[in-house]
């Protein structure tokens, strides 16, 4: 058998062993169905948040102080504009008073009316409306004037402001908008990133386990420590890869079921490439993502020797891959800045960043080229990973690692 | 490729910070025999070991491995266990053997069913579905060992193979070795216990130091000490020192010394010569176990000296 083959055959093993521990226990249930728990605690909340938003949204009220002919323009004014708003955006309630002897005073009272919270009041005449708002009330007070200005207009025209029949037909646009391919872009560095969030850092305590139970010894002596590394990124990114199959059905699944509206929205998420290259690009960049920073992790976690320590890594784990996805949102606001160059060629940031470009600009052999590059950089994290592991582990069990050597 | 040696090391060094825990080691392992690489606690056999299979590299000397210049080529055709064993726990036994055979190139199909074959020849066939874990030390012990022969190795390294094992598992491990030995593999293996290497080798290694002391036949190991006489006079009064070789000592009314290089029968002729009779002689060879002390304890002498 070749070498090669050899220790493909090696890796696969390892992978296969790791694979199989991790997916054939009761806790990876736990994992799978984290998200499910996370969602389900988090629409709970937004539930309770929302009920506790409304109930007191019903009291807050826009006050306008106008005469009963006035009124009537008024409601129909706020009826007509209050439909563009989204339900999470609507202006307060509209309440219309009949003008007492002093408008001003009664304006200043509504803020202290018991039955309701006024948050801006109108009052005086139409041409130059007086408007008092109280905090977080700017908006309203804008709102107020839009419909003191179209009552005015009613009130000219005979009472009621004209009514307009527009036809409004849906239109599938046939190339991609630029909003579109940003927000793609966007997406496409979010959804990489949050899969590598979520799941390389599952491989940093791997090492452990051999280390813990002696394994280690046998599998250093039947394989090279390259095909250990390699086949636990592996085996690890087979977990993850279920992970996303069965997430990705699913969402597939409810998907289908959403209303044409949101089908819309999603058709304008239109990546420059193509939707089918950007789809295999993405499965490339998440895959690269994947191992690059498994492998850097996994060479550090190999260096920790306790539990301990391992957790204690969980932090600035986090931190380099939130800082991954900072320098790429960066790049991608800026395109052809050194920031985005820094991003693309950066071996860690590389896959969100071409990830993004994949969504952003149609060329495609600068995705042959970075995926070459990350490939290499792939191999390289997991050489040198294996081989600080046998220097500074396996070399005695009484050497320590690179950190409390220098500490010492 | 050279058939003549399983192992064949020469000037093998390896340090660890300032010590140098290997100093110049050379090893030969004939094909197909018995090999026991004896020394006292921290003498550089498991590091010996380890640098003979690749696990480390060593900071000088040459070594080929079933005359393999890298031992990493030679790795499906050896089986290995190591000083601290280690299994994965939430394993069935089964398993745990087929995964040691797949990891040296055996397919996890042949794997399984040759774990069962094994494991049934062993006497523990009813533990086959048994998790690592709920076996005993020793149960899980000679399963390691079954993982080291699932793939029917040319070469068999065992780094202490008989500590923590109790006397029937000792010469159930001893019969498993010598079955390995007579299905052709070489075995090596280390061990500081020296009624096994009495046993079991045809040839030994004795490094102490870092050094190897000694290399030969287990005879030859016996050999580097004059066999020693007892003998105790018909008449105990006629004995004197003048008539015993100069390192004869008093034990009781006998007296012990080493058998002189010209043969017993001087002394004799002299004690009989005196009129002090034989009333009872005996000549035993020294064992390894003395052997073993005498040499490493003159290492031991050696580095107190210095």
């Amino acid at each position: 058998m070749s070498p090669s083959r050899r220790l493909i055959r090696q890796t696969l093993t390892i992978a296969r062993r790791d694979f199989i521990a991790t997916v054939f226990t009761p806790i990876f249930l736990l994992f799978l169905f984290a998200p499910l728990i996370m969602v389900a605690f988090s629409t709970i909340g937004a539930m309770g948040a929302a009920q506790a938003a409304d109930h007191g949204a019903d009291r807050v009220k826009i006050v306008a102080i106008v005469p009963d002919a006035i009124a009537r323009a008024f409601v129909e004014a706020d009826t007509r504009t209050r439909t563009v708003f989204r339900r999470d955006e609507e202006p307060p309630a509209l309440k219309t008073l009949a003008p007492a002897r002093d408008p001003a005073a009664q304006a200043r009272a509504a803020f202290e009316a018991r039955d309701y919270d006024a948050t801006a009041v109108l009052y005086g005449p139409l041409e130059r409306p007086t408007i008092l708002y109280g905090a977080r009330g700017a908006r309203a007070a804008d709102y107020l004037a839009v419909l003191a200005g179209q009552s005015l207009v009613a009130d000219r025209v005979g009472g009621h402001l004209p009514q307009v029949a527009a036809v409004k037909t849906p239109f599938v646009r046939q190339r991609a908008t630029l909003g579109g391919q940003n927000q793609t872009a966007f997406l496409a560095v979010f959804g990489v990133f949050f899969l590598t969030l979520f799941l390389a850092g599952q491989v940093v305590g791997t090492m452990a386990e051999e280390r813990s139970n002696k394994v280690i010894e046998v599998l250093a002596a039947a394989v090279p420590l390259e095909a250990v590394f390699l086949g636990k990124l592996l085996g690890m990114f087979g977990v993850a890869v279920l992970f996303v199959g069965f997430w990705g059905t699913v969402l597939g699944q409810l998907t289908s079921i959403l209303p044409p509206s949101f089908a819309g929205m999603v058709g304008e998420l239109s990546p420059a490439i193509g939707l089918p290259m950007f789809a295999v690009l993405f499965v490339a960049y998440f895959t690269m993502a994947y191992l690059l920073l498994g492998s850097v992790f996994l060479t550090i976690g190999a260096q920790a020797s306790t539990m301990r320590e391992i957790q204690m890594l969980s932090l600035p784990i986090t931190i380099v891959q939130v800082g991954m996805f900072t320098l790429t949102l960066s790049g991608l606001s800026k395109p052809d800045s050194w920031l985005a160059v820094i991003a693309e060629v950066f071996p860690l940031s590389s896959p969100f960043a071409m990830a993004g470009m994949a969504a952003a600009r149609d060329t495609l052999w600068p995705h042959a080229v970075a995926l070459a590059w990350q490939a290499l950089w792939v191999a390289l994290f997991v050489t040198l990973g294996a081989r600080l592991f046998r220097r500074g582990v396996l070399q005695s069990g009484s050497v320590r690692p690179f950190w409390r050597r220098k500490r010492a | 490729m050279d058939n003549q040696w399983a192992v064949n090391a020469s000037g093998l060094a390896k340090r660890f910070g300032d010590r140098r825990v290997v100093d110049g080691v050379d090893i030969a392992v004939p094909t197909g025999a018995v090999y026991g690489v004896l020394g006292p606690n921290g003498a550089g056999k498991t590091t010996t070991l380890r640098m003979l299979l690749g696990i480390i590299e060593p900071d000088e000397g040459e070594r080929t491995l079933l005359g393999h210049a890298h031992p990493r080529d030679a790795s499906d055709l050896v089986g290995y266990l190591p000083e601290e064993r280690g299994l994965y726990p939430a394993m069935k036994a089964r398993e745990a053997i087929a995964f040691m055979g797949a990891l040296r190139g055996l397919d996890w199909k042949t794997g399984r069913a040759r774990a069962i074959e094994l494991l049934e020849q062993a006497g523990l066939g009813h533990a086959a579905d048994t998790k690592i874990r709920k076996l005993s030390k020793g149960m899980a012990q000679l399963v390691q060992l079954l993982g080291a022969v699932v793939h029917r190795p040319r070469l068999l390294v065992l780094d202490e193979p008989f500590s923590g094992l109790d006397p029937v598992n000792q010469e159930r491990l001893e019969a498993l070795m010598l079955g390995e030995r007579d299905r052709g593999a070489t075995i090596l293996f280390s061990t500081h216990v020296m009624a096994h290497a009495e046993r079991l080798c045809d040839r030994l290694a004795i490094i102490a130091g870092g050094q190897r002391r000694f290399e030969g036949t287990v005879d030859e190991a016996r050999g580097t000490l004059p066999s020693l006489v007892r003998y105790r006079p018909r008449d105990p009064d006629r004995v004197t020192p003048e008539l015993l070789p100069a390192d004869a000592r008093p034990d009781g009314t006998d007296w012990r010394f080493s058998l002189p290089d010209e043969g017993i029968e001087p002394v004799l002729g002299r004690l009989l010569a005196a009129g002090a009779g034989i009333w009872n002689l005996s000549i035993e060879r020294p064992s390894l176990h003395e052997a073993f002390v005498r040499i490493v304890g003159e290492q031991a002498s050696q580095e107190n000296a210095a």
